[in-house]
């Protein structure tokens, strides 16, 4: 239970496994550029179970409305009171998606107003740097979805470090992907998965 | 021929005459002794101020004995201790006091608690207060109490009937920062964090890759002057082996995870060795056994001077020695992150502690004394020490001289009276 296992959740509503490759192209960028002990694969982690718990970083997904149920609704706020940190990527990267508009309402609902992440905040330090925030996706600079660059991400702070970080920037489709595909890849787009990854264990 | 009215009435007359005759003599033998041996003249508690102000100004007798059934006040125990400076002997006898003794030790903590111990005979209840009011109660085990005030209040008593040991925190501490080394992981995360939130500083080096590590804070030299512990994670910490066993020989902490001790450069600071990994089943850790849910890298191969401070079974799962001038603590719960996030309502708040407990078990600081209220840590020590030890209650010692012989003479005057009387009533000279 000690190695890292890239953890991607389940909730009631929505479709949840909308990036099934995400977690290999990201473990293998993990593997790849740290010595941090990771799970070969990863696992469906079901929000409203207190298996949760053994999974202090969950990415969360998803093209469809998000409602959480009451179980989920609680065991996410503890989750993240607790330590945890639940990564949330609007997988229609459209701010006028029901995605987007549901999912925040519910972050809304559990924790209030998100914070706005400055680009010097230390995600972007930690391991990789990234001089302008969040690396762009493929998917922005094309124009789908929403046609805009999001420049930030928004985060719920929890004593100063982030437990919760909202996107739009949609990684989830640029980060789908078998991983042997990165080598036909000028530069390998699942970095930013790294420095998420080296946050979520080193603060 | 006497009738038997009569006879009686004689009998009676001849047994005054022998109790005067019996009382004088016993008076004549005491008031001889009394010269020999000097006046002996008692005291309880509830009656010493009063005795003692008549001993040292009206009467001052050869000898006193004070029955105690509660540890006089610093004040008439100096003032006792006293006595035989003027000549006059003191012995006390007190079996109801309870050998008591307490103990208030400032923890090496930001929270800025004191631990309490507290020596009181096994199974005696135990009521702790403090100038607020009452802490706590509980029956004294076989080696006494032991517990952690989280804010202290003036002085600390331990009330043990009728014996109150009292102490006072002496020392101010200024704590230094902690150092934790490991692989980036979510021990080390947790650890920091828990560190974090219960007030430490708290610099990191946490293991990343082979061309860059996570560094929280500017790590200085690993000694005493910025340092009060290092925290080992795991093996990665080996390559500060040599500097860490310097910190702990000059007095610095040192907890370190079991897996830490495989370490090439720590083994030998080590308690024991890393036993082979009890994996968790991924059970919810329980609020009543928390940690016996984690996962288990037991320690093995205790060295000589280790103490085993916990076991879960047959395992050890802590421990402790010291080296040098410093202590090392030795886990072997390799993942209680898993209480934190898994376990129940008070879980985080409970993990915190734990491991701000670990770190105080072994952190130094730097000490400032502090003016203290007056405290009485061991009364009956103390008043072994300044009295001498207790003896056993002085019979007939009860009544001073003059006492008795007011006594003497009117029992001899009321028997010569009714016998004098008797005689005249029935016509005899």
């Amino acid at each position: 239970m000690s190695q890292f296992v890239f953890a991607t959740a389940k909730y009631a509503s929505g479709d949840w496994e909308s990036a099934p490759s995400l977690p290999e192209a990201v473990i293998d960028a993990v593997v790849r550029y740290t010595t941090i002990d990771i799970a070969p694969t990863g696992v469906y982690v079901d929000l409203s179970s207190h298996e949760l718990f053994n999974f202090p970083f969950v990415w969360m997904t998803g093209h469809l409305p998000v409602r959480f149920t009451d179980d989920e609704r609680r065991n996410v706020k503890q989750y993240v009171e607790r330590g945890g940190l639940l990564m949330i990527d609007d997988h229609n990267h459209d701010i006028t998606g029901q995605f987007h508009k549901t999912a925040n309402e519910e972050i809304e609902r559990i924790f209030g107003k998100m914070t706005r992440l400055p680009k010097t905040h230390e995600l972007y330090s930690c391991f990789f740097v990234f001089d302008d925030g969040p690396p762009n996706t493929h998917h922005e600079l094309n124009g789908y979805g929403d046609d805009l660059l999001h420049k930030y991400l928004d985060a719920v702070l929890v004593n100063g470090r982030i437990g919760l970080i909202y996107s739009s920037k949609d990684y989830s489709s640029e980060w789908n992907f078998h991983a042997e595909t990165k080598k036909f890849m000028q530069q390998d787009p699942t970095k930013f998965g790294v420095n998420l990854i080296v946050y979520a264990l080193t603060r | 021929m006497h009738s038997l009215a009569e006879r009686a009435r004689g009998a009676l007359e001849w047994l005054l005459r022998v109790a005067v005759i019996a009382i004088l003599s016993w008076f004549l033998v005491r008031t001889i002794l009394v010269q020999r041996h000097g006046a002996v003249e008692d005291a309880a508690s509830a009656t010493l101020a009063q005795k003692l102000a008549r001993w040292s100004t009206v009467s001052s007798p050869a000898r006193v004995h004070v029955r105690i059934d509660h540890p006089p006040a610093g004040r008439e125990r100096d003032w006792l201790a006293a006595l035989p400076g003027t000549g006059t002997e003191v012995d006390w006898s007190g079996p109801s006091l309870v050998p008591t003794a307490i103990s208030v030790e400032p923890r090496v903590d930001p929270a800025r608690g004191a631990d309490v111990s507290v020596a009181a005979p096994e199974s005696a209840m135990v009521v702790l207060s403090d100038t607020l009011g009452v802490l706590d109660s509980a029956r004294a085990t076989r080696t006494g109490i032991r517990g952690y005030v989280p804010k202290l209040r003036g002085t600390v008593d331990a009330i043990v009937g009728p014996v109150v040991a009292r102490a006072a925190r002496h020392d101010s501490l200024e704590l230094r920062r902690l150092l934790v080394i490991g692989q980036a992981g979510w021990e080390s995360k947790f650890t920091v964090a828990a560190l974090e939130e219960r007030g430490w500083q708290v610099d990191a080096h946490i293991i990343v890759s082979p061309k860059g590590d996570v560094h929280q804070g500017k790590i200085a030299d690993i000694d005493t002057a910025h340092y009060s512990a290092v925290l080992a994670i795991d093996s990665t910490a080996g390559r500060y082996g040599d500097r860490i066993a310097a910190f702990v020989k000059q007095g610095g902490g040192l907890v370190m995870w079991s897996t830490a001790a495989r370490a090439r450069g720590l083994a030998a600071l080590a308690p024991g060795s890393a036993g082979a990994l009890i994996q968790d089943e991924g059970d919810v850790p329980p609020d009543s056994a928390p940690r016996s849910a984690l996962e288990l890298v037991p320690i093995t191969s205790l060295s000589g001077d280790a103490v085993v401070l916990e076991r879960r079974g047959g395992d050890v799962a802590l421990a402790a020695r010291r080296v040098g001038l410093g202590r090392v603590l030795e886990t072997g719960y390799t993942n209680s992150w898993r209480w934190r996030m898994a376990g129940g309502a008070d879980a985080l708040a409970r993990h915190r502690d734990w491991i701000a407990g670990l770190v105080a078990l072994v952190a130094t600081s730097g000490r400032h004394a502090v003016p203290a209220a007056p405290s009485d840590v061991a009364p009956l020590v103390t008043l072994i020490d300044r009295l001498g030890p207790a003896t056993k209650a002085t019979e007939g010692a009860a009544l001073d001289p003059a006492v008795i012989a007011r006594w003497v003479f009117g029992i001899v005057c009321a028997a010569l009276m009714l016998e004098w009387a008797s005689r005249r009533l029935r016509g005899v000279k």
